[in-house]
């Protein structure tokens, strides 16, 4: 491989990830007023429901004003982020519990958890069934394969996430419908909780990446490389696994990539469905709660993810593809 | 006065005495009471009770705070019930709802405004501490003072001075007679009576809601925000179960704050959990007819309405609301909206009110019910001619009070558009409607007053001009006189007179249209045993076994 010696490597290097660095840091600011806008124009909030059934005008007046809601937004705003980058993330109006705490000792491990587990998933079966279908394209393997694909892209996760809980539950009585269990305390009672979970999440991921697998795998193999792989007479699934697979893995790395920010909406279903105590669960009943603190860190804990996943796939793809690299 | 107090007297003590005896036998029939069956309170044959183990249960409502002077959830409050106890506790023998002693072993009144309590000897604390005279009176003032900022401080308002008389001996006095206080000083949702420990306040803080410590047969363990609450056996727990040990029989309660009904539901159908803290009605008939599932409930002290705004146009129209209270046809909204699970409201009193509800004021006619003609007629006598267009806020969520989501308003709009009152159906998220209601920003919208076990509970902060709750802008003198008087009224047959003829005014009036008084159910597993049904939303574990 040709490519620049390592010096001169490092100057563009360096520079990129300045660049990124820059752009990450703009992106999140305008995330954080874009999060901390909609919080403040959605109607409704904390203290009404705070106050609930005992609502009155003073204690709702007396509340604001202990809340420091009754502040100019752009004070308010200011604090926020001031104390936000301190690592000072706030309370929960609710349960007065630190926000930090919340986000990520309690929430965002399961997420991960549960993440891991429906891309894990969706990648083991997936990818051999793309494999599979273009390898007997045209023929009912591929019609079933690329039906239930399509079948499992299209179920809406939360109604999916329900008929598993009855069929599998419920009725078969094989696996637990809800709760969750963390690794370390059982772990084999934590994979048990994590499948029904994880099926859900993943097969929409599973159709996806099937179908890019498929048409990709489909498109290498007319490649010439291909034609003159197997003209060298090596056999067919040696030309599959040694050569066509590492290009077809380039455009499911990226929707791979792409996508992770689709898994965390699905997580939102998910984990309402299965009562798992992860990161879409908090934000829906703090965005409910009106948590105000509560919601901006997890979008902007979210928004924060979204970019190192997309880091890490750009990473991955360099590798994966070099011309990338040389560019 | 001196009658009156006499009476009033006269009516505690008897309830009083009458309850202890009653207390008792619950205490010896609690814990080997069978489930009791829809609607019903039957204690039934002894059996052997198991000790140990772990009762885990779906709650789907909201849980705030487990610091009792501050919540406004019931959700929460049935939780409170079992990690404190109350200087008085809510009991139910199948047919009424009493007020018998918790904490307090002896309440005696020398006139209608002292009260002298005795309390329980040798009861403690989670954290070991006793729970004295001293403790109830600071927690009697905690309430009422005006730095605390409880909620339910109005309900101590006219509590003059507590004097610790000696260790267990108190001497409380109010400014008036008080009709309220025995329902004010429950344990559950009275909540000016449960008895919290200074100690524990003083050490956590704003945070005692998260480290609550009480007297009560369970003490707190763990809570994960969003995921559970777990409460563990407290050895040291006063009251005896059967086998002459003292309860609770359970090791362990795992509260899993599940807020998707129908997951809680699928787990308790596949036996996962032992039991859900309340059933969303859609889910009744598949759970009455589930054999491992045991339902229970009956009607509550609630009532559900749909509410006008009287201080804006149409519904400034006394007319026209009276119209659309005369249009609703309650049988359907029963059978469809609540499977069958209520029984038509007339008025704001319900059945488990036992001294105060009046059937006659459904059976006379006299106060609200279906009768399109006259809706038709009083429809021509508004101002508003022609259609009218209004919006009907509704809360899509199912809410625990009463909220059975859009499918009430989905059904009353077809019966309104029948004498010109075209309802449009606006959908709103929780926080949106709450301040929305709050702040009197709506025309129309639907509701329900829960757990309520005195009239005063479901009148006085509901309707009277100017209080709290009185959403809608209702406004009556001679409604809002009858029921201030109610109020300190010690003879019973008298408040009734009273609160009858508000009822009546109120139903006239029509603020708000009354639908229904509903059945609240809780489902637990048939492995799970010595429940006992309360219809105060109650969920009380001191003698489940399993």
């Amino acid at each position: 491989m040709g490519g620049p010696p390592p010096a001169a490597r490092r100057g563009p290097m360096l520079q990129y990830a300045l660049q990124r660095l820059l752009h990450t840091a703009v992106l999140l600011f305008v995330i954080s007023v874009f999060v901390f806008a909609l919080m403040k124009m959605a109607p409704g909030d904390p203290v009404t429901v705070m106050l609930g059934a005992d609502f009155n005008p003073e204690s709702y007046a007396k509340l604001r004003r202990e809340l420091g809601l009754d502040r100019s937004v752009v004070v308010q705003y200011l604090i926020w982020v001031w104390r936000f980058v301190q690592g000072n993330w706030g309370t929960s109006y609710i349960s007065g519990a630190a926000v930090t705490k919340l986000v990520l000792n309690d929430a965002l491990p399961v997420t991960i958890y549960l993440s891991v587990w429906s891309l894990l998933f969706a990648l083991v079966i997936a990818i051999p069934s793309g494999v599979l279908a273009a390898l007997k394209r045209n023929t009912w393997v591929d019609y079933v394969g690329m039906g239930l694909a399509i079948f499992f892209n299209s179920f809406p996760s939360f109604y999916l996430g329900i008929v598993l809980i009855w069929i599998f539950g419920v009725s078969l009585g094989w696996f637990p419908t809800m709760g969750y269990i963390g690794p370390t305390e059982d772990l084999g009672g934590s994979l048990v909780h994590m499948i029904l979970p994880a099926f859900t999440l993943g097969a929409w991921y599973a159709g996806l990446i099937a179908r890019i697998t498929r048409s990709s795998l489909v498109d290498v193999l007319n490649q010439p490389y291909i034609k003159v792989a197997r003209a060298k007479g090596v056999e067919g699934r040696a030309v599959v696994y040694k050569h066509a697979l590492r290009n077809v893995l380039i455009p499911v790395v990226t929707v791979v990539g792409l996508q992770l920010g689709g898994m965390l909406r699905g997580a939102v279903m998910t984990e309402t469905v299965f009562a798992l105590p992860g990161i879409g669960r908090l934000v829906t009943i703090a965005v409910l709660n009106r948590e105000y603190h509560l919601v901006q860190a997890t979008v902007m804990v979210i928004a924060i993810m979204f970019i190192l996943i997309n880091l890490l796939v750009d990473v991955l793809y360099r590798h994966l593809n070099p011309r990338v690299r040389e560019a | 006065m001196g009658g009156r107090g006499e009476n009033h007297i006269a009516r505690l003590a008897d309830a009083i005495g009458a309850e202890l005896l009653t207390r008792r036998q619950l205490l010896a029939g609690a814990a080997g009471a069978a489930a009791v069956g829809l609607g019903g309170g039957r204690p039934a044959r002894a059996q052997s009770v198991k000790r140990g183990g772990q009762l885990r249960i779906a709650w789907i409502d909201t849980v705030d705070t487990l610091d009792p002077h501050f919540t406004s959830s019931l959700g929460a409050i049935k939780i409170h019930d079992n990690i404190y106890n109350g200087i008085l506790k809510v009991e139910y023998d199948g047919k009424r709802v009493s007020f018998v002693p918790d904490l307090m072993e002896k309440w005696d009144m020398p006139n209608p405004v002292t009260h002298l309590l005795t309390l329980r000897r040798g009861v403690k604390f989670h954290d070991g501490e006793e729970c004295t005279a001293e403790t109830v009176k600071w927690n009697q003032e905690r309430l009422r003072d005006p730095n605390v900022k409880s909620p339910h401080g109005w309900k101590l308002a006219d509590l003059d001075k507590v004097e610790v008389q000696d260790k267990y001996r108190l001497r409380i006095t109010f400014k008036r007679p008080y009709q309220f206080l025995p329902v004010a000083w429950t344990g559950s949702t009275g909540r000016a009576g449960t008895i919290v420990s200074p100690k524990a306040v003083a050490k956590h803080g704003r945070a005692y809601g998260r480290n609550p410590v009480g007297t009560g047969p369970f003490r707190f363990a763990q809570w994960v925000e969003n995921d559970r609450i777990v409460l563990e056996r407290n050895p040291d727990y006063w009251e005896r179960g059967t086998d002459g040990k003292p309860l609770p029989y359970l090791d362990r309660v795992t509260i899993l704050l599940i807020r998707e009904s129908s997951t809680a539901v699928g787990a308790l159908m596949a036996g996962e959990i032992d039991g859900l803290n309340l059933i969303p009605f859609q889910f009744l008939p598949m759970m009455d007819k589930n054999p491992n599932v045991q339902v229970f409930g009956g009607v509550e002290g609630n009532y559900t309405f749909i509410g006008m705004n009287n201080r804006r146009p149409p519904f400034d129209d006394k007319a026209l609301r009276q119209a659309v209270a005369f249009a609703v046809d309650r049988g359907p909204i029963i059978q469809q909206a609540y499977f069958g699970g209520a029984i038509p409201a007339c008025s704001a009193i319900s059945p488990p009110m036992s001294d105060f509800y009046n059937a006659d004021q459904c059976s006379s006619r006299r106060a609200q019910h279906f009768d399109l003609d006259k809706a038709k007629a009083l429809r021509a006598e508004s101002k508003y001619k022609g259609d009218v267009d209004v919006e009907w806020m509704v809360v899509g969520q199912y809410t625990g009070s009463g909220g059975v989501g859009p499918r009430m308003a989905e059904l009353v709009q077809p019966m309104l558009a029948k004498i010109g009152i075209k309802v449009r159906i606006q959908l709103y998220e929780q926080a949106t409607w709450h301040k929305k209601r709050n702040t009197g920003d709506f025309q129309m919208y639907d509701e329900g007053w829960v757990a309520d076990l005195d009239p005063d509970e479901t009148i006085y902060p509901e309707w009277v001009t100017g209080k709290p709750w009185n959403f809608v802008g209702y406004s009556n003198k001679e409604f809002d006189r009858l029921v201030a008087e109610a109020q300190f009224e010690p003879n019973v047959a008298k408040r009734k007179a009273l609160y009858d003829k508000a009822d009546t005014l109120l139903a006239a009036d029509a603020p708000c249209a009354f639908i229904g008084h509903f059945k609240v159910f809780k489902a637990l597993s048939k492995k799970v045993h010595g429940f006992k049904y309360i219809p105060a939303d109650s969920m009380r574990f001191h003698a489940v076994h399993l």
